[in-house]
């Protein structure tokens, strides 16, 4: 039987906003083993990327235990799940965020960096990651002269860079048209069919999320049963 | 990560040369203000340095407000020629030398004394760079390396001294510390450039024994109230006191400069952690540890800071330079230091460290989340 590397129990996560108590997460029960293939799906506003926010260490949980690996992450501090997040989770978010300044190598490096490797070492893995994505010709570019479906290709590269367990993609098709959004979702089954990684996309697109092995239904915080 | 904090200081010109500008600012005050202080405190210490520990100074009282207007503009009255003449039968007393001094164009003196006493203020081991001493009975003078500077003129050559020619029998060498600034002349003929009719600026008392100082400066004081008597010691205090005042206004103006400098690194520091917090975010959210963020921030205020503080030193040579040779008629008043220029650049760096560090808590403190989703 696969190890688990995602574990939720009873996970809640509330904002006050203007003394207004909002739920994002209403007691959330999941797991994802290694090596799985999964899509969560659901309305806008459902919990999808707070969900996945909290499975990637980006944030904590205000009542409930996440398990990263069976280590309790809920009671970390800011480096301890940083670290986590460098090594074990990859992201890849809709927006790219993509940093504007460093070429498309510089930003694949980037994680590597924080992981204190030296600078030649890193751009010389970077540009290795890059031509796998298919971005060898774009390498020294900056973000703002490539295509959206090039820097996602860069942020999935990047998700990449530290040979993480896991790679979390929070609607990574939803600033591409079609093409470019098909083109992306065959790059992260290549990898999954390729590497063996744990894949898990948020997403909206039906179509999209029946490419997953299995799908995940959020709705009003919770998941639907 | 330096090669990082380049490319960020790169990317936001504006932003990091007006930090620069801020430090440049700091330190190019700083370097040039302590360079006079510094001139100064020099200056006073090669002087004193020439004279006796056992030697009086009597002139006549004079208010110190007095003093206010421009360099030169100021003249103690001269002791009168009976007053000399006592002064220099009392008891215990082994020379009296009288001296004329008039100051000249600001910044030099001319002073007239016997030329065998010479010795006392250490000018017998001066060296000429052309001419030679004035001799009692001549009609000349011999020359400060800075006074014949800018006066151009070489031995031979006359200048006008209270309407008169006087001959330039000589020229101290170069580096001759107060004597580059003095016009040195034969007392007898002094009093006839000046008609001072056998009076003097000061007088100059060497005691039979040093133990008679403070009784002669107590005699000198009780006799005549118009006078004033100062030891060595009375001397030193004073100019201490000056040299400390003027090296608290130095500092002070420093301060206040780098009190604005820091103001301005934080502002402008602070704004460009705001205006990256969605940067700041993306590298946390990709395993940037709070140190890494700090460090970033720090690296980029050491960057500014070493390069501006290094061009405002450069600066400063520069400007000291003009002030020594424009508005100082070729002295070296001022003077950078290699502590005082090294001192300048730890401190410009200090000080933005130190003005960075709160932009940087604020960096380290980017909650990943809001600044990517809010920018």
């Amino acid at each position: 039987m696969k190890e688990k590397i995602f574990e939720l129990r009873d996970v809640w996560k509330t904002y006050f906003m203007k003394g207004i108590e909002t739920n994002a997460l209403r007691g959330v029960d999941m797991e994802i083993k290694k090596g799985e293939y999964v899509a969560i799906l659901g309305p806008s506003g459902c919990g999808k990327s707070t969900l996945m926010h909290v499975m990637g260490c980006l944030d904590t949980p205000t009542k409930g235990r996440v398990f990263v690996e069976e280590r309790e992450i809920s009671k970390l501090d800011d480096d301890e799940l940083a670290k986590i997040r460098r090594e074990k989770i990859g992201f890849v978010f809709q927006a790219y965020n993509l940093i504007p300044s460093l070429t498309a190598a510089e930003n694949v490096a980037l994680p590597m960096r924080f992981s204190g490797h030296g600078r030649s070492e890193s751009q010389k893995k970077a540009k290795e990651i890059l031509k796998k994505t298919g971005l060898e010709k774009r390498m020294d570019h900056k973000p703002n002269e490539l295509s959206g479906g090039e820097q996602q290709r860069v942020a999935i590269a990047r998700s990449l860079a530290n040979n993480p367990e896991a790679i979390l993609a929070d609607e990574p098709t939803g600033n591409l048209d079609t093409e470019a959004g098909r083109e992306i979702f065959e790059l992260l089954e290549d990898l999954h069919k390729k590497t063996g990684k744990t894949i898990v996309v948020v997403t909206h697109d039906i179509n999209l999320a029946k490419r997953a092995h299995r799908e995940i239904r959020m709705i009003d915080g919770k998941i639907d049963k | 990560m330096l090669d990082l904090a380049f490319k960020d200081l790169k990317e936001h010109r504006v932003r990091t040369i007006l930090t620069a500008l801020g430090i440049f600012i700091a330190i190019t005050a700083i370097v040039s203000l302590g360079s006079i202080s510094m001139g100064v405190n020099e200056l006073i210490t090669s002087s004193t340095g020439l004279i006796g520990a056992d030697t009086i100074f009597v002139m006549k009282e004079f208010d110190l407000s007095e003093m206010a207007g421009p360099p030169g503009s100021f003249q103690i009255e001269d002791i009168e020629a009976d007053v000399v003449e006592e002064i220099r039968s009392m008891s215990g007393v082994k020379l009296a030398v009288p001296i004329i001094s008039r100051p000249f164009r600001g910044l030099f003196e001319v002073d007239g004394l016997d030329m065998d006493d010479v010795d006392i203020f250490g000018g017998g081991d001066l060296e000429f760079k052309e001419g030679t001493w004035p001799e009692n009975d001549d009609k000349g003078a011999a020359l400060g390396y800075l006074v014949a500077n800018m006066l151009d003129v070489v031995a031979g050559d006359y200048i006008t001294l209270n309407k008169k020619e006087v001959e330039v029998l000589g020229i101290f060498e170069e580096g001759s510390g107060a004597y580059d600034l003095v016009i040195l002349m034969p007392y007898d003929y002094a009093d006839e450039i000046y008609e001072t009719e056998g009076g003097a600026t000061q007088l100059m008392i060497e005691p039979n024994d040093i133990s008679l100082v403070q009784e002669i400066k107590d005699t000198i004081e009780d006799e005549f109230d118009d006078l004033d008597a100062m030891t060595m010691e009375d001397a030193l205090v004073m100019m201490e006191e000056m040299t400390g005042t003027l090296n608290i206004m130095t500092f002070g103006i420093g301060f206040i400069a780098s009190l604005v400098a820091a103001i301005g690194i934080i502002i402008t520091m602070y704004t460009s952690v705001l205006e990256r917090r969605r940067q700041l975010g993306i590298m946390k959210a990709v395993g940037a540890l709070r140190r890494t963020i700090l460090i970033q921030i720090l690296e980029e205020g050491l960057m500014i800071s070493v390069v501006s503080s290094l061009i405002a030193v450069g600066v400063s040579f520069i400007f000291v330079d003009m002030l020594n040779n424009v508005l100082l008629g070729g002295t070296n008043l001022a003077l950078i230091t290699p502590a005082l220029a090294i001192g300048a650049v730890a401190y410009g760096v200090m000080l933005t460290i130190m003005s960075s560090l709160y932009p940087a808590w604020i960096a380290v403190k980017t909650d990943p989340i809001k600044a990517i989703r809010e920018g």
